[in-house]
């Protein structure tokens, strides 16, 4: 059983693979990811599409050990060890959620630099999941 | 019309593995020359490392993704035996749908072959341009010596008729029929040889020089005309090897002699190679590129420096930035136990 379903998957590209978001026209915050009605102001649903940098600054994170990685990630965690997971705030506001790559879990930091790169996140049904990960900028 | 090379990116994934650690669980090192290697992380591929290169690459020029025409990726270590592998870097870097993609994967002579098949475009295209995107990360059974040189690097160029770094000169081609060296069955995902070694060497010598003289002739050059010579890397010898035999210096290839730091870079070798060497060349040096891939064949292009900006990030540091592991763990991230 996959935990994302390929069709699901493949809708999320732009964001997973171009970080594309969502500035609201009412009140100008930018959503991502994409929302039927603006986080924000909770009050307009017409958005623009632009092109997120990629790049922000370490909110919080957290260490995922042995044992504390889900299913899909497994593997990577039992072959690299442990790996940190943050959500990041970008320089266009949306805080995010992603792992962080090329970066020796002793060494992380809040409010240290990042920017994303694509890397395979998972495989499931032999079809290999890419995205975006944060490494250090 | 001048066409050349307008810019270009490298990345060699920071994980190294030395050949002591190896001898540590080998009891031998097979790979002539080359001190240690670089190694792909759990979560990177070709793929991966292609849409960091192709990106590096327009940036070195600088080139909106947007104004892209033609896109060429070759490895010889494609994810998926089926299925398209540039349409993945394509979307990732925002190099327009509509333009011609091209896939070239069967050797390690893949990544001229890419190179030559989109500077075809842009000799046909005045105002074309076109991204070539090759990474490789060779992979081989661990009890086969074969794996031993088996390292990971990729390198991008942007090619076209203008804002040139290096022009074209020329190139030569040169293909024939060899077997038993270096071959994937059709049911197989690891790397195959015969292991015939003067054999393998014979047809490695053959092509390039049978490419190179050509183009040597074509041109109407000298081999010592060249300040750098670029050749393909198995290892660190083989490129002294076909140097010797057509009359260029060990000195003509030190810019490019990446090898004994990283191992075999696969389809990728000659174009982090001539990265290195365009790293390092000065306005007026000629750089003479060689490939070769088994089964068999080989290309041969010569540049001419004209420009002197170069990319941010060098092979040098590349090389540089980097974390060892030993050989435990890099049997883990090869997912080579099940």
């Amino acid at each position: 059983m996959a935990h994302v379903s390929v069709p699901m998957y493949w809708r999320t590209i732009p964001q997973r693979y171009q970080m594309v978001g969502y500035k609201c026209k009412k009140c100008g915050a930018v959503n991502f990811p994409p929302k039927g009605v603006c986080k924000y102001c909770q009050s307009s649903s017409d958005f623009e599409e632009m092109h997120l940098s990629g790049r922000g600054k370490v909110h919080t994170f957290v260490l995922i050990s042995a044992g504390g990685a889900p299913p899909e990630f497994a593997e990577q965690e039992k072959a690299g060890g442990q790996y940190p997971v943050a959500i990041v705030e970008l320089e266009e506001g949306p805080k995010v959620i992603g792992q962080m790559a090329e970066t020796d879990p002793k060494t992380v930091k809040i409010g240290m630099p990042v920017k994303t790169e694509l890397r395979k996140i998972y495989t499931e049904e032999d079809v290999i999941r890419y995205g975006f990960k944060f490494v250090p900028a | 019309m001048a066409v050349g090379i307008s810019g270009y990116g490298v990345y060699i994934p920071r994980l190294r593995i030395k050949k002591e650690d190896y001898a540590k669980a080998w009891g031998s090192f097979s790979a002539s020359g080359v001190a240690e290697k670089s190694v792909m992380g759990f979560d990177e591929d070709v793929l991966t490392a292609g849409a960091k290169v192709a990106r590096r690459a327009l940036e070195s020029v600088p080139l909106g993704p947007e104004k892209v025409s033609r896109f060429a990726f070759a490895s010889t270590t494609a994810p998926y035996l089926e299925k398209l592998l540039s349409g993945t870097i394509l979307v990732s870097v925002g190099i327009p749908n509509t333009v011609l993609t091209s896939d070239h994967t069967t050797s390690t002579r893949a990544g001229t072959e890419a190179m030559l098949a989109a500077f075809e475009h842009v000799m046909g295209s005045p105002s074309g341009k076109a991204v070539v995107a090759v990474a490789d990360a060779p992979k081989a059974s661990m009890w086969s010596p074969v794996e031993h040189p088996l390292g990971a690097g990729a390198a991008a160029f942007v090619l076209s008729g203008d804002n040139l770094i290096a022009e074209l000169e020329g190139h030569a081609s040169y293909a024939s029929e060899y077997f038993g060296e270096r071959f994937k069955p059709r049911d197989d995902s690891l790397i195959h040889d015969l292991n015939v070694k003067k054999f393998a060497e014979g047809a490695l010598i053959s092509n390039t020089t049978k490419a190179g003289s050509a183009l040597l002739k074509k041109l109407n050059r000298k081999p010592e005309e060249y300040q750098h010579v670029v050749i393909q890397q198995p290892d660190a010898r083989a490129p002294g090897t076909v140097a010797a035999r057509l009359k260029f210096t060990d000195a003509q290839l030190e810019s490019s002699l990446v090898s004994k730091d990283l191992g075999d870079l696969g389809a990728a070798s000659v174009p982090v190679a001539l990265a290195s060497a365009l790293d390092s060349a000065k306005v007026g040096d000629r750089i003479m590129v060689i490939s070769y891939g088994s089964g068999a064949g080989s290309d041969a292009l010569s540049f001419k420096v004209v420009g002197d900006r170069r990319p941010a990030d060098k092979v040098k540091m590349e090389t540089d930035r980097k974390e060892y592991i030993d050989y435990v763990k890099y049997l883990k991230i090869k997912g080579a136990i099940v």
